[in-house]
């Protein structure tokens, strides 16, 4: 696999290099270049997806820059300033993303999701369906502000006791552990900083200059991942219904009262309130994002050591995705692989459901973020090409890639979320493979009718 | 090839070899078990795991052996660096104190199971010594959560970003 990957790769590298293709600029073959190497790289994982990122802004800037290695003349591309690929690192949403990681690492450093979780699960009572319920809306918010992953990992200690107290043939029992990695799946699509995919889209539309608020991203996807929560809820109850009238939860521990602990519990209440309150005030959510990562730092509630166990990496992945969708657009790469398919002959809903059933299936099998990564630069020039409707057009193909790719769930390699949950031992491929992808197809439906029945209204 | 990591019984009493065996059985189809019944054996089993490049992460050892005794390949193990984090426990009726404050103080003794032992208590001392190998060496602690203590691994999982959205 490695090695098909990498001889693929390079040839996907070399091959713009050699071949001339028709009303392709100089600068659009090397684009091209970097395009085909980054997708299989990221498809055959032949190094770290995010050091395939980091490869991507470092080719960009050697091929693509002003100050690169080659000259460019003619009027068909003028080089970007490096500073340009490299600023993606520092791109607004990734200031985002890094307010959230702060304010996810500092909840766990202080036991915040657990005592959260303990404290929201109480009025859930001792019915199993009910529990699951629970289960899952508490997984889904806190994985709306805190990675899925970690949500999960989490959730996943607080299950394993319960599920170690029912009997060992309880159907509930595969549904319980199911239920943590898909409410986390869909809490994810609830706010831009819920999962990197929305990022990379997010990012990509504000490179047209449309941009998207903390609160009208929660306005357009928060009701899917209500609505989702509970399909998955009813799909998980029918296939595995409890066998028992009740279960015990035990639920022990209280909120720490530490002077630190305390201080977070305030810069998390404020972030997200100013976070969800976006359309009111108007302060960016990128620049409320600096509040806690300031708040925390100057109180040592947030130290070095903690700074230094920030997920860097996903960012880095996120930067790539970013880069790359600038480089295939101001080279014209995007729009000249867009213009190879004579797409006016779909209709706008079956456009939507295309990149909707493609960002489902790639994502099942790849990153979610590489997912979005590839599709976000073809879909935006499809629509700076004419064939969409301007902002609104843009903005639903953005949400249907960003949510459907978040909708893959069938795979134990889907998402990490599913591969804890299937690590349990507690549920085999075979379940999630059949929930999975009922789950996965609703949700998709259910996209595709938000795009006919609810997005064009509101934006 | 994802390293093995191997489980060593050394106990010099067929029937009781087998008996440990038999109780750890759970554990087998992710941590291979091998036994020996000399500590001269168990040198040489040692050499060939770390020869394939594989890990030893416990050994359950007794400590009345014809020749070398359990508490001197403990000791051994203790000071040769690819050893030296096998987390070790005896499984004995007769260590004498002295021997056995040896174990603790030379090779790092991490339990002392008197025989008879209740099957349970052994299940549940491997599973924890494991546990506390795993997440401290193994690089993807995921793969053995089903047989592991599964709440420790996902609240390390948790807590050590070892595991990320992607």
């Amino acid at each position: 696999m490695k090695w098909t990957g990498l001889i693929l790769g390079l040839i996907g590298f070399i091959m713009p290099l050699t071949v001339t293709f028709p009303g392709l600029s100089l600068a659009g073959h090397f684009a091209m270049s970097i395009f085909l190497m980054a997708a299989v790289f990221w498809m055959f994982e032949t190094i770290p997806i995010y050091s395939t990122s980091i490869l991507v802004i470092f080719f960009q800037v050697i091929l693509l820059s002003a100050e690169g290695f080659i000259t460019y003349s003619g009027a068909d591309y003028t080089p970007l300033p490096f500073s340009r690929f490299i600023a993606t690192l520092a791109d607004p949403i990734i200031i985002l993303f890094l307010g959230g990681f702060v304010l996810a690492d500092a909840s766990v450093k202080y036991d915040f999701d657990k005592s959260m979780t303990k404290l929201l699960l109480s009025p859930f009572g001792s019915q199993p369906k009910f529990i699951i319920l629970g289960l899952m809306l508490v997984t889904a918010v806190l994985s709306a502000f805190m990675s899925n992953t970690a949500t999960t990992a989490m959730m996943i200690t607080v299950i394993l006791p319960i599920i170690a107290r029912m009997e060992p043939g309880d159907p509930a029992r595969i549904g319980i552990a199911l239920s943590i990695p898909f409410a986390a799946n869909i809490g994810g699509i609830a706010t831009p900083i819920g999962t990197p995919p929305n990022a990379v889209v997010i990012a990509a539309l504000n490179q047209q200059g449309v941009d998207v608020a903390f609160s009208s991203w929660m306005m357009y996807a928060l009701p899917l991942a209500v609505v989702m929560l509970f399909v998955a809820w009813l799909v998980l109850l029918r296939l595995y219904p409890p066998a028992v009238k009740s279960v015990t939860l035990n639920l022990t521990g209280k909120l720490k009262t530490s002077r630190n602990a305390i201080i977070l519990y305030v810069t998390f209440g404020l972030t997200v309130l100013l976070w969800v309150t976006e359309g009111l005030h108007g302060i960016r959510s990128s620049i409320v994002a600096l509040m806690p990562v300031a708040v925390l730092t100057l109180t040592s509630a947030f130290d070095k050591q903690d700074i230094r166990k920030l997920p860097w990496e996903v960012l880095w992945l996120i930067a790539g995705g970013i880069a790359l969708g600038i480089s295939m657009k101001e080279t014209g790469l995007a729009e000249w692989m867009v213009g190879a398919i004579s797409w006016d002959q779909f209709g706008y809903l079956m456009l939507l459901s295309v990149f909707g059933i493609v960002a489902l299936v790639m994502s099942n099998f790849l990153s979610n973020t590489v997912t979005a990564s590839l599709l976000i630069p073809l879909a935006i020039s499809l629509v700076t090409s004419g064939l969409l409707d301007g902002v609104a057009g843009m903005l639903m193909l953005g949400l249907v890639i960003a949510l459907g790719s978040s909708f893959a769930m069938v795979l134990p390699i889907s998402t990490p979320p599913n591969a804890i949950a299937v690590s349990t031992g507690m549920i085999q491929t075979k379940h999630m493979i059949s929930a999975g992808l009922i789950v996965g197809l609703i949700g998709l439906v259910l996209i595709l009718l938000l795009s006919v029945i609810y997005w064009p209204f509101i934006i | 090839m994802e390293k093995k990591i191997y489980i060593l019984v050394v106990e010099d009493e067929p029937e009781v070899l087998d008996s440990i065996v038999r109780d750890i059985t759970e554990f087998e189809a992710f941590f291979p078990v091998e036994m020996a019944d000399t500590a001269e054996e168990a040198r040489e089993i040692i050499r060939s795991i770390l020869d394939e490049e594989n890990e030893i992460g416990l050994i359950l050892c007794d400590h009345v052996l014809p020749g070398d005794n359990g508490v001197e390949l403990l000791v051994e193990m203790q000071n040769n660096e690819e050893t030296h984090h096998t987390r070790k426990v005896l499984i004995t009726g007769q260590a004498g104190l002295q021997e056995t404050v040896r174990a603790v103080n030379e090779a790092d003794l991490k339990h002392y199971i008197a025989k008879p032992w209740a099957k349970e208590e052994l299940i549940s001392i491997v599973r924890e010594l494991l546990t506390d190998y795993v997440l401290e060496f193994e690089p993807q602690p995921l793969r053995f959560m089903q047989v592991l203590d599964g709440e420790r691994i996902a609240d390390h999982i948790r807590t050590s970003g070892k595991l990320t959205d992607s």
